[in-house]
């Protein structure tokens, strides 16, 4: 077929790359998407009024916007959003100059790897089954570019088929496929894309999903032993200001003040840390750092920062200790830190009122809050429901499920409504230990979130109102455990539920272990799982690996072409397949069918050679006829045909050869 | 089907001559059956290693899921490559003599007796058609040749392909037939008289059967036209006579090789000329060609070989 002029198959082109461009408009800039989509609108015009599409000037002035508007938008060529923007303008602009079946190819490869960059933005399971999706009604349009006419229908089936016995043969490769993390400088990364890390604030009730990135924030490594992970609190921002909703760093932080310590206690943990680049010069110590090298600095929050230049990857030395006292607090810090949005409502002033009666101190009112959170069914979530309205009453009386800011926040909300002065702090917990370098790992992932309460004589005092409701979160230390353990506790079935919701409960317990599943063996099977997965089947070493992949290669090919084979051996037609019995039984006489030969040809051919057989022969030849070729075929005439064959005798010994040989 | 020997195995011209020429129909199997990538096919490798790059920087496992489906992809279609072909019986068919000059039709049967639908099986021979083919059916392609000699004009290697279904790869099976078309000399082209021969005379000796002068009677015999019956007799009860004549000198028409003038091919042009042109005005004429000597006469039968002669001299 004519594939340049065929409309069917640009309608369907032009479909399946407006779907694998469209989730790229939430992330790339909307000049762009609004250039691509102007060209895609423009080429479907132009299917139908070919003198529409743009001459050749016009298409050199387009692809110069394009370039242009590319430059514009990113300052740049390399990283994964001018990455993805030049091939999605790359796809828009190809898709003007289509002169050859080539240039459709290319068209198609454009858009798969369009598709591709999409789950660098996005990684959920709906996002792979619509890329899956999308990925085959491309093949089917290249399907189509095979055929002879563009039946939709038949080039869908076949794409689909092909899609469904290629499966199998993915997760092969996908399972033993040797994965090597790329080292850092391959990464080309976009000096003006917002990096991941911590945020300068805090709004718990606006996220209702909480990223997990098992990207590196940093390494550490200890000169002598390494500190218990319960204790390991990586101090980043401090946040003691709040509008109700948003917590941020306060007015009067600043470098200028120098923070005091009065006195350090216990152990003392000599450590290097390697920060990986980021956007802010933030420095992540463990609290409490005591010496630290010239670079660095502290602010009046004790949070660590850097004078070097934070988008390259440094080293720094520090020393820390696990006890400290940061002695008395200043006017103007009390004030900072007991500030509220407003009056407390008076459903918390009850609850602080229960929870304060009976007691003496401060230690013992934290402790207090700390039972109410673990005693009243407080859950650890990462994915709460949105807390749009007052936030914090919301979390602490409605929905009581959250992750690590929502306690927190709701913590550091309940001291200073009953004017203990308390502050929420940001950084990393815990780090999994790289027993080859023998350094911590920090990731993302490990980001958290815990308070600070000024106590008299003791200074600044660490709690951790997420401990209180998820300890696994602290204490244990693999890090997969870590990043899905309290979803896991999520997961098992509360016996107590009531109500006839019960049913979508279990849905949606049901959706989160899937999700678990989805993050655990798919998102995050990189080289150290992958590693781990294999040696617990008994494949360690890369060799194995490689063994194996090529066994299951082997082994898929011998059965999907073994199926292939069989399907094709066995004709689906019962007539035809009880006609070609009734062949065989006359190939015994000598008398083979031939190519091309009717069954009425082959019937006059038997009967002049042996025409004793005429009787048997016409029956089954007629009945053959009118069941295959008839108007209306009936089951009788097949079980006839049947009978007919079955009662076919040839004698033994007979030949139609030597027969007719003996007249010579 | 007998095998091969190892050194004909691998003998560069059976991937794109074809194995020795075959009267009986071919089989496409394993043995006849190619499969290699197509442009746009190595252009999929290409893209799948970029892709695979891609997923390496990123590290994202999402990413190389998608490569590896593609790559899987790739590799399944060369299974559907092979089933597109494999199977299919093709054969000789017949093939009509044609003038040099004209386009010869090799007429080839494709028989698909297996349950597998067959989307846009290419032949080609001098110029390609494709056709597609329900499960247990059969066809009939005509593949057209130019021919410029006459003779007997062989078919080249046709060569069955594929790119069904994704066009990555090109699944073919050069097949070579024992099939050849007769082509006569082409007909001259300019206006030419036939010849007043009287040459016949002397050689012709006593069949000089005419259709001017009635010289008598004689019973029937196959081939007599039926204008020549003798109906009067017939309806007289006297058997089925045909009336004999006894043609003029003139009207016995003799084409002589030695009348014409030029090249050894121009005097069968124009011999080609005068059969075609004496059987269409209904004349009795006979051929002499040195070496060959057909008897006057006329009807197709006798015009046809008076070109194979011509054709083959």
């Amino acid at each position: 077929m004519d594939v340049l002029a065929n409309r069917t198959l640009f309608v369907f082109l032009l479909t399946a790359i407006g779907l694998i461009a469209l989730p790229h408009s939430n992330h790339l800039p909307s000049p762009l998407v609004i250039f691509f989509f102007i060209i895609l609108i423009w080429r479907f015009i132009g299917i139908w009024y070919q003198r529409w599409l743009p001459g050749k000037i016009l298409l050199y002035a387009l692809t110069f916007t394009g370039l242009a508007l590319l430059y514009q938008q990113h300052l740049g060529w390399l990283g994964r959003d001018p990455g993805t923007s030049l091939f999605m303008t790359a796809l828009s602009l190809k898709l003007m100059e289509v002169k050859r079946q080539r240039d459709i190819y290319l068209i198609a490869y454009l858009a798969f790897i369009v598709a591709a960059s999409q789950f660098l933005y996005e990684q959920s399971m709906f996002m792979a089954a619509y890329i899956v999706f999308v990925c085959s009604v491309l093949l089917a349009a290249m399907v189509m570019i095979n055929s002879r006419h563009a039946n939709i229908k038949a080039s869908l089936k076949k794409a689909m088929t092909i899609l469904m016995q290629a499966l199998p043969l993915t997760l092969i490769i996908f399972v033993f496929f040797p994965r090597v993390e790329a080292p850092r400088w391959l990464l080309f990364e976009d000096p003006n894309r917002a990096m991941t890390g911590l945020k300068d604030s805090m709004e718990p009730g606006s996220i209702s999903d909480l990223g997990l990135s098992d990207e590196l924030a940093f390494r550490v490594k200890f000169t002598g032993t390494i500190p218990p992970v319960a204790s390991l609190y990586w101090r980043g921002p401090v946040f003691s200001y709040t509008d109700g909703k948003r917590w941020t760093q306060g007015r009067h932080q600043g470098s200028g003040m120098t923070p005091s310590v009065s006195e350090f206690n216990g152990d003392v943990y000599r450590y290097t840390l390697l920060m990986e680049p980021q956007d802010k010069p933030w420095v992540y110590a463990l609290d409490m750092p005591s010496e630290f090298s010239d670079e660095l600095f502290q602010n009046a929050d004790y949070q660590m920062l850097t004078r070097k230049a934070p988008d390259k990857r440094s080293e720094y030395q520090l020393t820390s200790s696990l006890l400290y006292n940061t002695g008395q607090l200043q006017e103007d810090e009390w004030v900072k830190n007991t500030q509220m949005p407003g009056a407390a409502s008076p459903k918390i002033r009850r609850l602080i009122a229960d929870l304060q009666s009976g007691t003496l101190s401060t230690e013992q009112f934290v402790g207090n809050i700390m039972r109410h959170f673990r005693e009243e069914r407080f859950s650890y979530t990462l994915r709460p429901p949105l807390m749009e309205n007052n936030p914090v009453e919301t979390f602490l009386f409605e929905t009581r499920t959250g992750f690590c800011s929502h306690y927190a926040a709701a913590f550091v909300y309940l001291m200073r409504a009953a004017n203990v002065p308390a502050r929420v702090v940001t950084g990393y917990q815990g780090g999994t230990l790289n027993e080859v370098g023998g350094f911590l790992e920090i990731r993302q992932a490990d980001a958290h979130a815990w308070a600070e309460v000024w106590i008299k004589g003791r200074g600044w005092v660490r709690y951790d109102p997420t401990a209180a409701v998820a300890p696994e979160r602290i204490d244990q230390t693999s890090y997969f455990q870590q990043q899905f353990g309290y979803e896991l506790a999520q997961l098992v079935p509360r016996r107590n539920l009531q109500g006839s919701f019960e049913w979508l409960k279990t849905t949606r317990e049901l959706w989160r272990s899937l999700d678990y599943s989805w993050q655990r063996w798919v998102i995050n099977y990189h080289s150290a799982n992958q590693l781990k997965f294999l040696a617990s089947l008994g494949i360690s070493g890369l060799n194995k690996m490689i063994y194996w992949l090529i066994a299951g290669i082997a082994v898929f090919t011998a059965v999907l072409s073994g199926y292939l084979f069989r399907q094709r051996q066995k004709p689906k037609d019962k007539a035809l397949q009880l006609y070609a019995r009734f062949c065989k039984k006359m190939a015994a006489t000598g008398l083979v069918i031939r190519a091309g030969e009717g069954p009425q040809d082959y019937a006059g051919r038997i009967k002049s050679v042996s025409p004793e057989l005429a009787g048997p022969v016409d029956r089954i030849t007629g009945l053959f006829i009118r069941y295959r070729y008839g108007k209306k075929p009936s089951g009788k005439d097949l079980s006839l045909l049947k009978a007919a064959i079955s009662e076919l005798r040839i004698k033994k010994g007979y030949s139609v050869k030597g027969k007719s040989r003996s007249h010579f | 089907m007998n095998s091969l020997s190892l050194k004909d195995r691998f003998r560069f011209s059976r991937f794109f001559r074809g194995e020795k020429p075959v009267d009986g129909p071919i089989e496409l199997n394993q043995r006849r059956i190619f499969i290699l990538p197509s442009a746009p096919g190595f252009g999929f490798v290409i893209l799948i290693f970029l892709l695979l790059l891609i997923s390496f920087v990123y590290n994202n496992n999402l990413a190389y899921l998608l490569t590896f489906l593609l790559a899987s992809i790739f590799f399944v279609t060369i299974l559907h490559s092979y089933q597109s072909l494999s199977g299919l019986v093709l054969q000789q068919g017949h093939s009509a003599p044609v003038f040099a000059g004209e386009d010869a039709a090799f007429e080839v049967l494709i028989y698909n007796q297996t349950a597998t639908a067959r989307t846009q099986v290419q032949l080609s021979l001098e110029s390609t058609l494709s056709l597609d083919m329900a499960p247990f059916s059969n066809s009939q392609v005509r593949l057209q040749t130019r021919t410029s000699q006459r003779g007997w004009h062989y078919a080249n290697t046709i060569t069955c392909f594929s790119f069904y279904p994704l066009g990555l790869f090109r699944a073919w099976s050069p097949l070579r037939f024992n099939l050849k078309t007769l082509v006569y000399p082409k007909p001259w082209q300019y206006p030419l008289p036939l010849p007043q021969t009287l040459s016949g005379a002397a050689i012709s000796g006593n069949t000089k059967r005419g259709v001017d002068d009635f010289a008598g009677v004689q019973t029937y015999y196959p081939g007599a036209s039926i204008k020549s019956i003798h109906w009067k007799a017939f309806a007289k009860q006297q058997g089925l006579l045909v009336k004999q004549y006894s043609g003029t000198q003139g009207s016995e028409l003799w084409l002589d090789y030695e009348e014409t003038s030029g090249s050894v091919e121009d005097r069968l042009s124009q011999l080609c000329r005068w059969v075609l042109d004496a059987e269409q005005q209904g004349l009795i004429y006979g051929l002499t060609v040195p070496g060959i000597r057909l008897p006057p006469d006329h009807g197709k039968t006798h015009q046809l070989k008076c070109l194979e002669a011509l054709a083959l001299f």
